[in-house]
């Protein structure tokens, strides 16, 4: 497997600045802070986590739609952190969008056919019966492309940004939360056109997402995210058959699963509290302020441990890494 | 089954606009027992937060017309009630809470204040008495600190915190009906299993009948006794939560099982939609609303309403023409 994209070290700091006449900065929100991860050409890598812990910076630094304060970003082989705005333009053919809110991500006084006209204009290409196309391979009608977005339904407009998304043909798609505004019914329609595509176009997928269901079904690998860290990554059956860090698990034991008897007889393990604020970050593992391993299991020589030492993203004998120093396989499903 | 404490009667609420009348709730008919647990679901635009709505007596009149129906409460039927009589009931023995906290939360008041609040205008207390208990029930519902929190403002709260005020307010009465009207939508999944553990707890301590308001299947089977499936205002089944999970008679039930990633289980195939989208409540498909998207139908679907009828025992009820064909398929919920 060759590598389509390789992430090295990736950080995003937003500086916090004060003053009025002598700006100087205070503090940093460190949204993302030193991930590392890779994406073969064709799978589809899925990066999951609860609201602030950074996966959608990661993704928009991936495209560089926002300027990582550093680390690297390797397209193809090339470095796109180093790459100028032509360049950059270039790429952008490359590597696409969908976004959560297909309202909000389409513009509101133009046609589908202007929308989908957009891309082959930016780059200067011939679009000749090309909308046409592209409604088809969404599942649309050659004669949407005269409507305006508020004409459709969500499912709908998620299928035009799908359409946009492909129009130039690019290998690489981020898809940041495509389905979780989507009504269930629907969801499945989406999630299936998104799978024929990628067959189809061969298209590598980084997904984004807080819905562990839909991440176990389309992902191949899984990345977990917390505040700013990964905390696990593994094949996808090996992450929800064998979780090791104890965030991932209480995670997977949060979600509620649609089978009663099921859900009769599982364990909840519930982490207590908030997610602390990512400007003050706790010192050592950053999970530890609400890990129940942490207040439950380890001794206090072994807290310690935790409090000054930030675990590693390292495999410790549960075949694939986790950034836990007490990391330990368990079934939770 | 124990008697029923609140129900809700061939409810139908209408809404008149311009572009035609919304049949948000078209007939419906529930109830919930002390102690029990009543999930509603539905996709957008079903009415399923609706009939919650009622009861409350949350609905605008205009544009909405009740067209027929009675909610019982305790025997009296809020809806013929006057006013008086219904803010006696509202907030002190049947209560709500919603989706998003910052809404339904004032912004300019203490969020001790406001719980306060609730209490004053339904007890003869002081006012010192009902700020204590405020600090109380603050601290009953997890949040660490009442005395200080009670005295900061909403946005000073996460959304985790803001939904617990909010839950605080709602049980400060001891109500015997809780309505929860998607309550951990809006929230992360490891703080939506701390407030539902926090939920069943004060079920749990106080016997409250509890209506659970979502879309999620999953959170349904967890934490129901019995489901009502509703579809462009109608139910389309209700049952206790094995029957409907485990044997689903209706067709809309069972795509929407089907049409369901699991994280429980290894991915076998594709998953498989419904397909189609839901209905405009203004332009409701003849017949049986769900036919254009349902694989069992035929022509009686397109031409007969049909009416919710019990299934196998008097409390599973589906309303399809071809419920018996529906039973032979197998849920994907067994496994």
């Amino acid at each position: 497997m060759t590598a389509l994209v390789e992430v090295e070290n990736l950080v995003k700091h937003y500086p916090i600045r004060s003053g009025i006449v002598f700006k100087h900065d205070v503090g940093a929100v460190k949204a993302v802070d030193g991930i590392s991860f890779e994406l073969a050409a064709g799978e589809t890598f899925a990066i999951v986590g609860e609201s602030g812990c950074g996966k959608s910076t990661t993704a928009r630094c991936v495209l560089r739609l926002i300027e990582p304060t550093s680390g690297t970003v390797r397209f193809d082989g090339e470095d796109i952190t180093a790459a100028g705005t032509a360049r950059l333009r270039e790429l952008r053919r490359e590597m696409q969008m969908i976004f959560q809110d297909p309202f909000a991500s389409l513009n509101p006084r133009m046609t589908v056919r202007g929308i989908l006209r957009e891309p082959f204009r930016i780059h200067g290409l011939e679009e000749d019966g090309k909308v046409e196309d592209l409604l088809e391979m969404v599942g649309l009608l050659p004669e949407h492309a005269s409507r305006y977005p508020h004409e459709f339904s969500g499912g709908q407009r998620q299928r035009v940004g799908i359409a946009r998304a492909i129009a130039l043909n690019p290998k690489l798609i981020v898809c940041d939360e495509p389905v979780s505004a989507l009504d269930v019914s629907i969801r499945a329609q989406v999630l299936n056109l998104l799978e024929d595509l990628q067959k189809q176009l061969g298209l590598t997928y980084l997904f984004i997402a807080h819905d562990l269901s839909v991440v176990r079904h389309i992902a191949n690998r899984v990345a977990v995210m917390y505040l700013g860290t990964m905390v696990e990554t593994a094949a996808t059956d090996d992450l929800f058959e064998r979780p090791s860090h104890p965030y991932t698990q209480a995670l997977i034991s949060a979600v509620p699963v649609p089978d009663p008897n099921r859900e009769r007889s599982r364990r909840r393990i519930l982490v207590s509290g908030d997610v602390p604020s990512p400007v003050n970050p706790p010192s050592g593992c950053r999970f530890r302020t609400r890990c129940p391993k942490f207040a439950n299991e380890l001794s206090e020589a072994e807290r310690q441990r935790c409090v000054d030492e930030p675990p590693a993203l390292v495999d410790r004998g549960e075949g694939h890494p986790t950034a836990c120093h007490y990391s330990e396989a368990r079934t939770l499903v | 089954m124990t008697e029923p404490l609140l129900s809700v009667e061939d409810l139908r609420v209408h809404f008149h606009t311009d572009a035609g009348v919304v049949k948000a709730v078209d007939g419906v008919s529930w109830s919930v027992a002390p102690g029990e647990t009543l999930g509603i679901v539905g996709e957008s635009g079903s009415g399923k937060s609706v009939s919650a709505l009622a009861v409350m007596g949350l609905v605008p009149v205009p544009p909405a017309r009740y067209e027929s129906g009675r909610i019982l409460f305790k025997g009296r039927d809020l809806i013929a009630a006057d006013e008086k009589e219904r803010r006696a009931i509202r907030g002190k023995e049947i209560s709500m809470i919603f989706q998003d906290p910052l809404t339904a939360l004032n912004p300019v008041f203490r969020v001790g204040h406001q719980i306060a609040e609730v209490i004053q205008a339904h007890e003869k207390i002081g006012r010192i008495p009902a700020r204590a208990k405020a600090v109380e029930l603050l601290g009953e519902v997890g949040i660490p600190n009442p005395r200080q929190r009670a005295r900061e403002y909403p946005h000073q709260f996460s959304g985790g915190m803001r939904q617990r005020a909010m839950i605080a307010m709602a049980l400060a009465l001891d109500p015997l009906v809780l309505l929860a009207d998607e309550p951990t939508t809006a929230l992360d999944v490891t703080v939506q299993a701390q407030i539902m553990d926090l939920l069943i707890r004060l079920q749990a301590d106080r016997g409250t009948a509890i209506v659970l308001i979502t879309h999620d299947l999953g959170l349904v089977a967890g934490h129901a006794d019995r489901v009502l499936v509703m579809y462009a205002g109608k139910v389309a089944e209700l049952g206790t939560i094995d029957d409907v999970y485990y044997r689903p008679r209706h067709p809309y039930t069972l795509g929407l099982l089907n049409s369901l990633a699991r994280m429980d289980q290894r991915r076998t195939d594709r998953l498989r939609p419904i397909i189609g989208q839901p209905p405009s409540l203004i332009r409701v498909p003849p017949g049986c609303a769900f036919h254009p998207r349902c694989p069992f139908a035929t022509d009686v679907c397109r031409r007969d309403v049909p009416a919710l009828e019990p299934k196998d025992g008097p409390d599973h009820l589906a309303a399809c023409h071809h419920a018996d064909q529906v039973e032979l398929q197998q849920s994907p919920a067994a496994s």
